[in-house]
């Protein structure tokens, strides 16, 4: 009789170890969830000089949970008009993408869910799942400004979802696997991903603001225009599902992407001694991006969807498409030195940074132009 | 006491749940049920693949059908009436066509099923490697056709929805 891990028979050990980590990995959601609201109001507060919460519990730590219980004792509205199954099947696809995808994270050497061989590939397909769920919650809320927020979402997501893809696309040209694990075994020592590639990083980020719908990228659930977007017709725990959990694990899910291909996942000062101070680095460094995102929320308004959508159609996705052309060349000139994609990378990045206000200003002349040609004639009639 | 009959009860129920899939796509009325049916189809084929050791073709049906063509899909039904024009009425005065054609397929992909013996299993068919590999080089010329095709079908798709500018449509206008 095969005997599994701590003697379990393993037609027991797989479905428990499946419950195991399907557990574990809810309980990080739902209560990343709730810090990561706390922290957000927080900072927030702290930027706008106001105080935040602080009634509830010392500073305030416990109103997120109140915020929880009250969601979850609220009524389930569901309008009559709603379009049955799919308007509660909605969440759902919103939501279990994003919790499949915590399989694959790499909490520390071997605290992780399933190492795949192909776990970049495998977190990118459940993001691009999302979209399904953000489409069928605006059709089924049968509102209109469910319908057009929901398509608008969708259209963000798809046309964002590029530019991510492309930039993950270099890492993996340098590195040469696919797999989490691999990927940050790579980056042993203090040369971590983001020196030799800082340009895909970039990209990469600004990509993943606009894919969990953060500010300045976050149209599909803007409030003040949309009333909401596809999120409308969806009140109590339905909304916290989709809205609280999903996008705070999502950004969960991009930080931690981001900490595994670019800087250096688990590994920092301490981790060969003691295995499990892995955990700890790869959460701060994960918290450490949230923090920037709360940070930008704080700062930047919100992009109109043209500038949006141009700015990834026409500067993301092509600098994306030369980015990876020139990572490819040069990986395969310099097999054995990282040297010159750092180099390559690094213009690249003073390129774009540079280039933006100039193509911006020229683009916003160039639109002054042709208002004022249109409303001349107009204006000649008139008088 | 060995777990070999895991595999077949996977199969069993990925392939119960393709086929219910597929069959209930075509015959239910209501398009966006049939949409959501399908992506729960491809999700099922992807299943299979996984079964079969080849994760990465599994990845690329779900990123691919799942996450880009079920939403076209979506996005196709939601920008069209489908109440102006009575459902159906020109398929179902196909039946006996209908009948042949589906004979004509069906009895091949039979015959060819029952009488195929299985290759002997290479481990790692599915792996990233060689699959990059031999489409970039023995496959390089079907890809490039493919994608040949898709860029064609792309520029025209732009070519056909594009509307002139305001100013040009005015400017036809007053000529």
């Amino acid at each position: 009789m095969p005997v599994g891990p701590f003697g379990i028979d393993p037609l027991i050990w797989a479905p428990l170890r499946l419950v195991i980590a399907v557990g574990l990995a809810l309980f990080l959601v739902l209560n990343g969830a709730l810090l990561q609201i706390y922290l957000e109001r927080k900072i927030q507060a702290i930027i706008q000089d106001r105080l935040g919460p602080y009634h509830v519990g010392p500073f305030g730590l416990l109103q997120t949970f109140a915020d929880a219980l009250k969601l979850i004792s609220k009524e389930d509205v569901r309008a009559a008009a709603t379009d049955g199954w799919f308007f509660v099947a909605a969440p759902a696809l919103v939501f279990c993408p994003m919790l499949a995808s915590w399989v694959v994270l790499p909490f520390a050497q071997d605290i992780v869910g399933a190492n795949l061989n192909v776990g970049l590939l495998y977190l990118t397909t459940l993001g691009s799942m999302t979209v399904l769920g953000i489409v069928i919650a605006g059709w089924a809320s049968n509102n209109k400004y469910a319908l057009v927020g929901g398509l608008r979402s969708a259209g963000q997501l798809i046309s964002y979802e590029i530019p991510q893809i492309l930039a993950l696309v270099s890492v993996t040209l340098v590195v040469g696997s696919l797999s989490m694990i691999d990927i940050t075994r790579s980056q042993a020592g203090p040369f971590v991903n983001v020196l030799v590639l800082p340009f895909s990083f970039v990209i990469y980020f600004i990509a993943a603001l606009a894919e969990t719908n953060r500010t300045p990228f976050d149209l599909p659930e803007a409030e003040s225009e949309l009333v909401a977007g596809w999120l409308t017709e969806y009140s109590g725990m339905r909304w916290g599902t989709m809205l609280a959990l999903s996008e705070y694990g999502n950004v969960t899910v991009v930080c931690a992407i981001i900490t595994t291909l670019w800087f250096g996942g688990w590994q920092g000062p301490g981790v060969d001694a003691i295995p499990l101070l892995g955990v700890l680095w790869f959460t701060l460094k994960v918290y450490g991006f949230i923090v920037v995102m709360m940070w930008i929320r704080a700062t930047l308004p919100r992009l109109r969807i043209d500038q949006l959508m141009s700015f990834c159609w026409k500067g993301l996705i092509p600098m994306a498409l030369v980015n990876i052309v020139v990572v490819a060349v040069l990986a395969l000139a310099f097999p054995t030195t990282k040297i010159p994609i750092a180099i390559a990378s690094w213009l690249l990045l003073a390129v774009f940074v540079a280039g933006i206000p100039v193509v911006q200003r020229r683009r916003l002349r160039a639109l002054r132009a042709r208002a004022r040609a249109a409303t001349a004639p107009a204006a000649r009639a008139a008088s | 006491m060995t777990y070999d009959f895991v595999e077949p009860v996977v199969f069993a129920l990925l392939s119960i749940g393709l086929i219910a899939g597929g069959v209930a796509v075509v015959m239910l009325s209501r398009i966006t049920a049939a949409a959501l049916l399908m992506a729960f189809t491809f999700l099922s084929m992807a299943g299979m693949f996984v079964l079969l050791g080849a994760e990465t073709i599994a990845l690329f049906q779900v990123l691919i059908y799942v996450g880009a063509i079920t939403v076209l899909i979506l996005y196709g039904v939601m920008f069209t009436k489908f109440s102006d024009r009575p459902r159906a009425l020109f398929f179902q005065r196909q039946t006996p066509f209908a009948a042949v054609f589906v004979a004509a397929v069906a009895i091949p992909v039979a015959i060819i099923a029952l009488s195929f013996t299985s290759p002997t299993p290479r481990p790692g068919g599915g792996d990233l490697i060689p699959l990059a590999t031999s489409v970039f080089t023995d496959f390089a010329f079907p890809f490039e056709i493919a994608s040949v095709l898709l860029l064609a079908a792309m520029i025209g798709a732009i070519v056909l929805t594009k509307r002139d500018e305001p100013e040009e449509a005015a400017a036809r206008r007053r000529r």
